[in-house]
């Protein structure tokens, strides 16, 4: 488990070059996708609740650092989005998850919970209306994860790899 | 009493854990603007950076032919402009001279690469691969062909994190170029708005919204954007306006940044009130 603890954390950082350098290139509008968050969400099915809880504050703690973001404001929405992704951990049902359209629909949960408390700590503007917030700031940013994902976990090798 | 605690945490254990780490992130999101952290961040981003650049190189080669025909097209669009400016910086040279004003057409830009952007709705950054060594300070405009692009928030030896103007933590203080109204735009998260607006302001859509020179953070007009929508509030004196602006920071890859010296005491101040 704690092998498993440290490859994901040294996974992040090839996952945070792709998300700053290449998936800004991607994005439509300001709606951009976080595959971030398809990496916490995949491993938090693979190894528990706790396991996610603690890797999203890890991944968050990272990004906030290399990124410039408030320190703290993607700690909790990471927290919050690994911990959320954990409900989906059965051990006995983990192959069930990890099937494409069950693993997007996780992906989206779960980013949307990570929008919204992001979105929430980081702007704190609440000039915002909570119907901007949920559909501009949380919905669509977390359904183009989910789109993402979808591609991803389709062509993820059946084969263990990590 | 113990067994009581191992079976509190046999039974709550997620939950105990979810709180801890969310009161040490409540914690360290008040220590933002702490020197230890800042230092940290500093050796964080700064060798991160160095490997997204080599990365980000291998992406710009691809971009290059696009961005020479741009650039070509830009040239011959600014070589018409040039010849009516000339006439014009004749006549403007003697009114400065008759009217003793500083000349800000030399100003230091060094150039840089952007090597890697955090877009995120409220908060964007990008990552230069300039820094200290080369004079870049935090509190620095950085700029493109199009305009203002953002502020050097913090600085490593040799890359610096910019905030974006699509930064809700930004303000900057701009001015309508053709009427000379001054106001303060900030990023609320969806976009670009002139904020407090007198409602007696004579701002129209389509006006240029450029920097001011009452800010010591940018000196100098920097464009900015375009007014786009002018909000119609009923009650209260003040009003929003929407900007577009000039620049497409997700598509922005070369920047200058503006090395701006200004004297400490000014320095001081504005910095306290950029990093609020």
């Amino acid at each position: 488990m704690r092998l498993q603890f440290i490859l994901a954390v040294l996974f992040f950082f090839p996952v945070l070059l792709v998300q700053t350098t290449i998936i800004p290139l991607i994005s439509i509008g300001n709606i951009t996708p976080n595959i971030i968050i398809i990496l916490l969400v995949f491993y938090t099915i693979k190894n528990g609740q706790i396991f996610g809880t603690l890797l999203g504050f890890v991944f968050g703690f990272l990004f906030d650092l290399i990124t410039g973001s408030i320190l703290g404001s993607s700690m909790i929405a990471k927290t919050i989005a690994g911990f959320s992704a954990g409900y989906f951990s059965s051990e006995t049902k983990r192959a069930i998850y990890l099937k494409p359209a069950n693993f997007s629909l996780i992906v989206f949960l779960s980013s949307l919970f990570y929008s919204i408390i992001y979105s929430l700590f980081s702007t704190l503007d609440f000039t915002t209306t909570v119907l901007n917030l949920l559909f501009e700031h949380a919905l669509l940013p977390a359904l183009f994860t989910a789109v993402i994902s979808l591609f991803l976990i389709f062509f993820y090798p059946k084969r263990k790899l990590f | 009493m113990l067994r009581l605690f191992t079976n509190l945490w046999e039974k709550f254990k997620e939950y105990i854990i979810l709180i801890l780490l969310i009161l040490i992130s409540l914690i360290l999101l008040t220590q933002n603007q702490s020197a230890g952290v800042k230092k940290v961040r500093t050796i964080a981003f700064g060798t991160f950076a160095s490997v997204t650049s080599v990365f980000n190189d291998i992406f710009n080669t691809s971009s290059i032919r696009r961005e020479n025909e741009n650039l070509r097209r830009t040239n011959a669009e600014l070589m018409l402009q040039i010849s009516k400016l000339r006439e014009y910086g004749i006549i403007g040279e003697d009114l400065k001279e008759m009217l003793a004003l500083k000349d800000t057409s030399n100003l230091p830009l060094i150039p840089a690469s952007i090597v890697s952007k955090s877009l995120s709705v409220a908060q964007g950054t990008v990552t230069v691969n300039t820094g200290s060594v080369d004079g870049v300070k935090p509190g620095m405009p950085v700029i493109n062909h199009s305009g203002l692009v953002g502020i050097i928030l913090s600085t490593s030896e040799n890359y610096s994190i910019a905030r974006t103007l699509q930064n809700v933590n930004l303000k900057v203080t701009v001015k309508c170029e053709r009427t000379g109204e001054h106001a303060v735009m900030r990023w609320n998260g969806e976009s670009l708005v002139l904020i407090n607006i007198p409602k007696t302001y004579q701002i129209q859509k389509g006006d240029r919204i450029v920097t001011s020179e009452i800010s010591s953070i940018i000196p100098v007009s920097v464009p900015v954007g375009i007014a786009a929508d002018i909000g119609k509030v009923e009650t209260g004196i003040f009003n929003e306006i929407t900007v577009i602006p000039f620049v497409d920071f997700f598509r922005a890859e070369h920047v200058f940044i503006l090395g701006i010296v200004k004297s400490k005491q000014i320095e001081d101040l504005e910095l306290n009130f950029f990093n609020k």
